[in-house]
């Protein structure tokens, strides 16, 4: 655990001024086709400052971490903005000060002693076993197997000064077949909890039914046709979904974004989406239980609350940090994040969701006479148009309201407030994804979530 | 204790804790960083930051630790955690590190560590986009000074050590005019010296007076089998992809690589050699002087004339495969120019789309692919007409490679690559 030189430096604070001192440890095994072909750890820890003056940043960061580093780190973040103050002379007033901030959040989630990288090294290797001795037709197999832990400690001149502890657990599996024709395919899937790795991965087989579905789809796939290129009815996948409300639509709303010339600055306020779509970023609460990746105070200490982001289709608000909540003059709501010690704070998403409607899975499917269930994507980019696309790589026709064939790799895209206006059912139920990581100049922890939705959205293919 | 020093701490460390073999990377660094939001300096940042990297291998097992001390306990305590990690593994004859040839320090000749030069070029920069580009916004801006210390040491008796510091930039923005927006860009570039105006690097200006032309874009009516003229710009489409996952140690020890028993074969038009070429200065800057396995880099033939020369192999995939090793950088790769002239690439293409940038998928082993052409324009009747939006295209990559019916003799060095324009025949446009 981190111990804190940070409070007894507060008195040094003469302007706004964060402190962090945070630890990131990584553990990682990956078996491919059989070999352990990586089995590494790291620890990277240090402390770093930002100090503002005058609506400039300076920002400095050391590996060590010691009543001397903070002092020195300190120091240099202080000239940094005192240098770009007096070059670019912003003249911006003094941040506003937060409103009712509690003194100190502490730990939400306790620490827990690490787990011997033998753990992971077990697990993969039990897991590569099971695949390889179940799933006879595969080509080829990757296992992955990882934990990260992130623990940080906060001190700032204003705001809630904050001790945080976010461990995430990962397995990710990928499978490879060939077609007929001797042409690869593959599908990939990820598995993730918050806490200790051997709390939640024990037995391979545990994993077993999804393992299996995981399989299935790939023999599918084998035999998979080409999409139709073109505007199709299609039905989102809740996984799909959750991508689309991160990639499509969270990103245009990040405030930094909207400054920088995203679509959204001239949407605030107005219908982009059916009036059955709503979306909150929230921050460690939502629908009464307790977020993936719960926030309850940001890296410049503001206390975090959700942001609305759209309700019954209505673009309500963006997401903030304390900068550009002083530029659009509303109250920042917890959204500026930092990944490792030596990274500042920028506006992040933390559980990103379309909330879930009133319409039932399978209706959503027994609806379309002749379109595409989308299921998987592999990647996927939004831009400041509110243009997207992702890669599909699992997806079924839907032909009379009943599955067909499953489909080749393609790709999907649209505009996200043009699209989101054609979603006319909602399903009623609501599915999380935390396994992957959001780049943004710096990688990110986020969650997202969605139902599966019914909407018009153009197709690639042949 | 500099980094040779420690880097030998190290491999004694990993000796004493049992390690058969060891190899480690000792780094100290400093940067700086210039950040530019919505055309506005944001942030000056500095950090300094160590880190080791530590691989033993025991009875044939490997691990390996990352840290970012320097100090002898953590040294220590990484040291028996790697051993640890190595034991608990499998074993695996293809785990080794590189033989003793020839010790070497590459130490750039020039260490300027100009950090009033880095803020001039980035101050000169967004004035200049105020000035000539009123429409752009910079949506994000950083220019970086990197100052760094590394050795390689092995205990075959391996030493590398290099030195240098290194200049670079990067942005991305769109055009505004009132509510009308255009897709984001980006650009970066790489210098040896903060000498050149970052807006003139590589196709710096092109990029951001073709951004302003794309306020007004065209949709493509009909869906057409034409001409794609991949530009440098688009590097990931074509260049990155090929090498990710056709080429690379995962793609062939899996053997889910088309391309894994084609070495010798044609693959590609005869027109297309493409090739690492981390030590072709001063077009590439950032490619580095040995691998993390150990051996100096060199320049390598991936595609040659059209004929698959090399795959990218580490020292694992190597041995795994029984395959040659490349020994190069995996991030720095030129396409050797072409005999014909872009303006006469463009005159002679009837229906097409100029292409700056690819919105897709990975392709996956089948070599699909489909995405989106971003930031870029229509080609009709051997002309540059408009700027395009929301237009799909879709291809194999494999076919495509083999439908090259032109390569540019301009190129456009950004530091990193050096590639030309490259003209591909039958793709579905959509």
């Amino acid at each position: 655990m981190l111990n804190d030189y940070l409070t007894a430096q507060k008195k040094l604070f003469t302007e706004h001024t964060e402190l962090r001192a945070q630890v990131n440890t990584n553990k990682r095994v990956v078996m491919l086709a059989g070999n352990m072909v990586g089995n590494a750890q790291s620890e990277k820890s240090g402390v770093c400052a930002r100090v503002e003056r005058g609506g400039l940043y300076g920002f400095a960061s050391g590996a060590e971490y010691s009543p001397e580093s903070v002092l020195s780190v300190l120091e240099t973040a202080a000239e940094n903005a005192r240098f770009m103050d007096e070059n670019i002379k912003k003249g911006e007033p003094p941040l506003p000060k937060t409103e009712n901030a509690p003194g100190k959040v502490g730990l939400k989630q306790p620490i827990f002693s690490d787990i011997p990288q033998s753990v992971l090294i077990d697990y993969a290797r039990s897991l590569d076993e099971f695949i390889a001795k179940k799933y006879k037709n595969l080509s080829s197999r990757t296992v992955v197997a990882d934990a990260l832990y992130i623990e940080k400690l906060l001190a700032v001149s204003d705001g809630a000064d904050s001790h945080s502890f976010q461990p995430r657990a990962m397995v990710y599996a990928w499978f490879a077949a060939e077609t007929s024709d001797g042409v690869p395919v593959e599908l990939f899937k990820g598995f993730s909890h918050v806490g200790r790795f051997d709390e939640f991965f024990k037995e391979p087989a545990a994993l077993e039914a999804q393992l299996d579905e995981l399989y299935k789809n790939l023999m599918d796939k084998r035999e998979g046709v080409y999409a139709s290129a073109g505007v199709k009815k299609c039905v989102l996948h809740p996984d799909l979904a959750g991508m689309l409300s991160h990639e499509a639509v969270g990103h245009t709303v990040e405030a930094d974004l909207v400054l920088g010339g995203s679509v959204a600055a001239h949407n605030l306020g107005k219908q982009v989406a059916s009036e059955k779509i709503s979306m909150t970023d929230f921050a460690h609460t939502a629908f009464g239980e307790t977020c993936p990746l719960p926030v309850y105070v940001d890296d410049e200490g503001v206390p975090a609350e959700d942001a609305i982001l759209i309700e019954n289709g209505v673009l309500r608000g963006f997401m903030h940090s304390r900068e550009t909540a002083r530029r659009f003059g509303v109250k920042p709501q917890g959204n500026a994040r930092a990944f490792e010690f030596s990274d500042e704070p920028l506006i992040r998403m933390r559980n990103t969701v379309i909330h879930p409607g009133t319409d039932k899975f399978d209706d959503l499917i027994a609806s379309v006479d002749d379109g595409y269930f989308l299921l998987k994507t592999g990647n996927g980019q939004a831009d400041s148009t509110g243009e997207f696309m992702f890669s599909v790589d699992l997806g079924y026709e839907i032909k009379n309201g009943k599955l067909g064939r499953a489909i080749r790799e393609t790709t999907i895209s649209g505009v996200a407030f043009e699209m989101l206006k054609t979603v006319d059912m909602v399903s009623d139920d609501l599915a999380w994804e935390i396994s992957g990581f959001c780049g943004k100049k710096q990688s990110m922890t986020t969650s997202m979530g969605g139902p599966a939705l019914r909407c018009d959205m153009t197709i690639g293919g042949r | 204790m500099n980094p040779k020093e420690i880097a030998q701490y190290a491999l004694d460390a990993l000796k004493k804790s049992g390690a058969d073999k060891s190899s480690c990377i000792a780094k100290k660094s400093r940067r700086d960083e210039f950040n530019i939001e919505a055309n506005d300096f944001t942030l000056m940042r500095t950090t300094f930051d160590n880190s080791l990297i530590l691989t033993a291998i025991v009875g044939g097992r490997r691990g390996v630790s990352v840290i970012n001390k320097h100090d002898k306990a953590s040294i220590d305590e990484a040291a028996a955690a790697c051993i640890e990690s190595a034991k608990s593994s499998e074993p695996d004859d293809a785990f080794d590190i590189a033989e003793l040839v020839e010790n070497k320090n590459f130490i750039k000749p020039e260490i300027t560590n100009d950090r009033a030069g880095l803020f001039s070029r980035s101050r000169e920069y967004i004035e200049q986009i105020r000035d000539e580009f009123p429409k752009i916004i910079i949506e994000g801006f950083s220019s970086t000074l990197t100052a760094a210390t590394e050795t390689y040491a092995n205990s075959n008796g391996v030493i590398f050590g290099t030195e240098y510091d290194a200049y670079n930039f990067h942005s991305m923005f769109v055009a505004k005019d009132g509510e009308k927006g255009t897709s984001f860009n980006y650009d970066g570039a790489s210098f040896e010296k903060p000498t050149t105006p970052f807006i003139d690097a590589g196709m710096h200006r092109t990029l951001l007076e073709e951004a302003v032309k794309s306020l007004d874009t065209r949709s493509v009516e009909e869906k057409f089998v034409g001409t794609v003229i991949v530009t440098p710009a688009c590097t990931d489409m074509l260049w990155g992809t090929i090498h990710d996952n056709f080429l690379g140690d995962r793609a062939i020890i899996e053997g889910t690589s088309r391309w894994k028993d084609a070495l010798g074969s044609q693959v590609a038009d005869t027109k297309l050699t493409f090739r690492a070429a981390p030590l072709n200065e001063p077009h590439i800057i950032t490619g580095p002087r040995y691998t993390n396995d150990g051996y100096i880099t060199r320049d390598l033939d991936f595609i040659k004339d059209g004929v698959l020369k090399n795959f990218s192999l580490g020292l694992y995939g190597s041995k795994k495969t029984g395959k040659p090793r490349a020994d190069t950088s995996l991030y720095n790769y030129e396409v050797l120019p072409g005999d014909v002239a872009l303006a006469e690439m463009i005159k002679s293409t009837s229906r097409g789309i100029l292409l700056n940038r690819f919105s897709g998928g990975s392709p996956g082993a089948s070599g699909d692919v489909s995405g989106v052409a971003k930031n870029s324009f229509l080609i009709e009747n051997g002309a540059i007409t408009d700027a395009i939006q929301e237009t799909m295209i879709s291809f194999n990559i494999f076919d495509a490679l083999k439908n090259i019916s032109a390569i540019s003799k301009e190129r456009v060095a950004n530091g990193t690559t050096y590639l030309p324009w490259v003209c591909l025949d039958g793709i579905t446009v959509s």
